[in-house]
């Protein structure tokens, strides 16, 4: 069994939390503990920031945000992909380092790469100068099985 | 956002109400760092008890505020982070330096 959704956004920040709300919503269909929503949450809007921060020099560009939301053998799973058209990341490992931001002068932590490994439990970055960057996440939801008596 | 001055202790407390992102970031900054230079306070205190949501540039509106207050001897306080604000100030090296209450 599977439920599929897919976004498509503007590059403008204002569009994180409508991400976010959406997300939130199709895996509240799961019972899914409220502190495991919310560091999918946070990873998700990790990766979205991302891309409207550093893909695109002009506005009204494209990011694209697809989740599935899968049951193999009783176990929940959700599957998020960020897809942007940008500039993609020169060098990922260095992208990826802690603390590491290329816009320190606006206060960016540089903790967005760290934040998605710690709270998901797959990351997957595929970049590529010039055409764009795709990051896939991957969680295996705690979800709360109701027993059958 | 709401705050409390005070006097006698030299305290300025900020409640912060809404989701912290890149988005609401910037005018946060510019309010807190307004009333931090207007009482220029001994403790600063981030009531962050009514905030459901912060991602990893609220870390960076907390790193630039712990600078902002260091430079002016003072001190910032965090008070009532949830748990996974708390997880993201400890994946940090600002979770050493600053109190968490």
């Amino acid at each position: 069994m599977e439920n599929n959704i897919k976004i498509e956004i503007d590059n403008k920040l204002c569009n994180v939390s409508v991400v976010r709300v959406a997300i939130t919503s199709l895996i509240s269909q799961k019972d899914v503990p409220l502190d495991e929503i919310t560091e999918i949450k946070t990873a998700i809007s990790e990766a979205v920031t991302n891309c409207i921060e550093h893909a695109y020099e002009e506005e009204n560009q494209k990011v694209v945000i697809s989740a599935k939301l899968s049951t193999i053998d009783d176990m929940d799973f959700l599957l998020i992909n960020i897809e942007d058209f940008g500039i993609g990341i020169e060098d990922v490992d260095l992208a990826t380092t802690p603390g590491y931001t290329t816009k320190p002068e606006l206060e960016h932590a540089g903790m967005g790469f760290t934040i998605m490994e710690t709270f998901m439990d797959e990351i997957t970055i595929d970049s590529k100068m010039g055409s764009g960057t795709k990051i896939k996440l991957m969680k295996k939801l705690r979800t709360r099985k109701v027993s059958n008596i | 956002m709401k705050y409390t001055y005070d006097k006698e202790n030299e305290s300025l407390k900020l409640e912060l109400i809404e989701e912290i992102d890149m988005n609401s970031c910037k005018a946060l900054r510019s309010i807190i760092d307004g009333y931090i230079i207007k009482y220029n306070p001994k403790e600063c205190i981030l009531d962050l008890n009514k905030v459901s949501f912060m991602d990893s540039s609220g870390l960076g509106l907390i790193m630039g505020r712990h600078s902002l207050i260091k430079m002016l001897n003072a001190k910032l306080t965090l008070v009532g982070p949830n748990e996974s604000i708390k997880k993201i100030i400890k994946l940090s090296h600002i979770g050493k330096e600053i109190r968490i209450i």
